[in-house]
């Protein structure tokens, strides 16, 4: 599942069309709009919003270290060295209060530039800079970054900002803002498709029919411990190999042992008709 | 060269971060010139990236990182029982590295560490301080290839160039560069020593392609290995680890009667052997971790902490195998584990 975070409905509604999402009626603390797979939620401004909102959204819809969690927004920044609207990528994310950094992995968007992006609790303003380094600021990326260490891994957390204005919130125009996130959507599109790309290369196998499966012959074959941890093993040799265990598994539910010996002479059927197919 | 290293920097590594404090060393410098497409991001402590939750290993050995560190000690080791040490008592390794550029799937570095982001220590003058307080006038032995693969890895940071002058001043220190690689080029650069010995690890092809991901492959290891022999270095083969997998003893005999066919046993200084062996800690981590490894899934014996073959069946392979390696070379010359 993908999860976005957007502060503003402003961010999100470019988004929202894009991808045809619907509000999900039954859900009130929060606004969110869900398509097969992505799910939106709006989080409101500030780091502790948006940390709130993922978690909320995980949640709900959360099904493990492959979902994903995206945070689209705006940034503010000293630097001339990019246009109003351009898309860049948060590399290193430090929160401002704590002094705490935060490193995603980022393994796709090939060509967008990468930038560290500084967590204020405040708006900033070009007047409030004592120094001239250059700056990229917003106010959600250190809330995201802390919500998905919990239950993401480290390359499927992405925030992606969109250049709003040179510290000048004053001069912010909504539907030049609005724009600036329609711009980028098929950018954003195409690095979602990225990132599912990634995670399904590297999905665990999935044995969980065969574990169920194998629990109930347990039961029903009088198989002890350690005949349920060879079985085990042998199932996943096979689905290694790129077998189906499951299916000579099958042959043998609803069975039952009368004896542990009955058992034992099952099991050792078992383990050979497994191998024989692993052959 | 090896094929990994010929990629530009940018497929090379996704990214390159630095400590704060390791800017100002010439090994940082000659990395950001020599990558400098690779985005660059400055971090305080390399334990930041290095150490945090969530990171999937082998997602990231194809993404793999460079992480450019300033080493606090300790920069010395005593080397573990499971590592043969060829009769010396004072063994001792070094890390200049922490993880390798390549993927074997046996590999104890999956379960070492928490990244498969390589971090290379800067501050080399540092650790040649130490292995001289340490070693210096001990008769001793010192593996500087220990978790990784330096001469894999020369391409990017020449390490051996920083410690041959050393080594060459301390004859009494003898150092093991062990590998996989096959760049010929580090035997044209560098000049061999007498306390040097270059321990080219091997396996028939068939392991290398199924369970040596990115090495080279065995006919440019054994070219490297002539290379490497014809340029006056002593040589070592590693026939290490032996892995015992659906009925792959039988590749041993014809890999290694091709080799001495190709390789004159005469001219090594000796080799090593030894079965696929990890400790139980690291081998469940991997497990849990790695499940779609037959290597992790297959049944093994534990004793004494370590998983490893079952004592018989290592016991019937390794006759058989010491059998025709001594056919090549006399006993005193093949040490075994
Ligand atoms: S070459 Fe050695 S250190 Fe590198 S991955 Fe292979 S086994 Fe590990």
């Amino acid at each position: 599942m993908i999860f976005i975070v957007t502060a503003l409905m402003l961010e999100a509604a470019p988004i929202i069309d894009y991808f045809k999402l619907k509000k999900d009626m039954t859900i009130h603390p929060y606004s969110v709009y869900k398509g097969s797979d992505i799910a939106l939620i709006v989080s409101g401004v500030g780091k502790l919003k948006s940390a709130m909102a993922s978690v909320f959204l995980y949640n709900l819809y959360g099904s493990g270290k492959n979902d994903v969690l995206i945070n689209i927004g705006f940034c503010g920044t000293n630097s001339k060295r990019f246009n109003t609207g351009s898309l860049l990528i948060a590399n290193k994310i430090t929160d401002i209060d704590t002094g705490m950094d935060y490193y995603p992995d980022v393994f796709f968007g090939e060509g967008i530039p990468q930038i560290p992006v500084q967590c204020y609790s405040k708006v900033v303003k070009s007047t409030d800079l004592t120094e001239q380094k250059e700056l990229f600021c917003d106010m959600e990326s250190a809330g995201i970054m802390e919500a998905s260490k919990k239950f993401f891994f480290s390359h499927n957390v992405l925030v992606l900002k969109i250049i709003s204005d040179y510290l000048e919130p004053e001069k912010l125009d909504k539907a030049k803002l609005k724009s600036y996130i329609e711009m980028n959507m098929t950018i954003l599109d195409s690095i979602i498709k990225e990132m599912k790309h990634l995670n399904e290369g590297f999905i665990e196998l999935n044995l969980e029919a065969e574990k169920d499966l194998i629990e109930s012959l347990c039961l029903d074959l009088r198989f002890t411990q350690a005949m349920k941890v060879i079985l085990t093993k042998e199932v996943k040799r096979a689905g290694i190999n790129g077998l189906e265990p499951l299916s000579s598994l099958k042959e043998f539910n609803g069975i039952k042992a009368d004896s542990k010996e009955e058992g034992k002479k099952y099991f050792e059927y078992i383990i050979k008709k497994i191998r024989q197919k692993s052959v | 060269m090896n094929t990994l290293l010929k990629k530009s920097g940018k497929n090379l590594f996704n990214s390159i971060y630095i400590e704060e404090n390791a800017y100002d060393y010439p090994i940082t410098r000659m990395v950001l010139e020599k990558f400098p497409d690779v985005p660059v991001i400055t971090i305080r402590n390399y334990k930041d990236i290095f150490n945090r939750g969530n990171q999937c290993f082998q997602l990231q050995k194809h993404r793999q990182s460079l992480i450019l560190a300033v080493k606090s000690k300790q920069f010395l080791y005593k080397s573990p029982e499971v590592c043969q040490d060829f009769g010396y008592s004072n063994f001792y390794y070094t890390s200049f590295i922490l993880n390798c550029i390549f993927n074997c799937e046996y590999c104890y570095l999956q379960g070492m560490y928490p990244s498969a982001n390589i971090v290379a220590f800067v501050n080399a003058d540092e650790f040649i301080d130490e292995i001289q307080n340490t070693l210096a006038g001990k008769k001793a032995y010192l593996a500087v290839s220990y978790d990784t693969d330096l001469i894999g890895f020369h391409n990017v940071i020449p390490y051996w160039n920083f410690l041959q002058d050393f080594f060459a001043q301390h004859p009494d220190i003898n150092v093991e560069i062990r590998t996989k690689s096959a760049n010929e080029v580090f035997y044209s650069e560098i000049q061999p020593a007498e306390n040097t010995v270059i321990a080219f690890s091997l396996a028939p092809q068939e392991i290398i392609k199924k369970f040596e991901r990115h090495t080279p492959p065995l006919a440019a290891r054994i070219k490297a290995v002539k290379s490497a022999i014809s340029r006056g270095f002593k040589v070592r083969l590693c026939l290490d680890p032996v892995i015992l997998n659906s009925g792959s003893e039988k590749l041993y005999e014809p890999f290694f009667r091709n080799l001495f066919a190709e390789i004159n046993p005469d001219k090594l200084k000796d080799v090593g052997y030894g079965f696929f062996r990890m400790s139980k800690d690291l081998f469940k981590r991997i497990e849990k971790q790695n499940r779609k490894s037959q290597i992790f899934a297959d049944d093994y014996t534990i004793k004494e902490g370590i998983v490893s073959y079952p004592p018989d069946l290592i016991k019937m392979v390794m006759d058989n195998h010491l059998k025709v390696l001594q056919e090549y070379l006399p006993k005193e010359k093949i040490f075994t584990l």
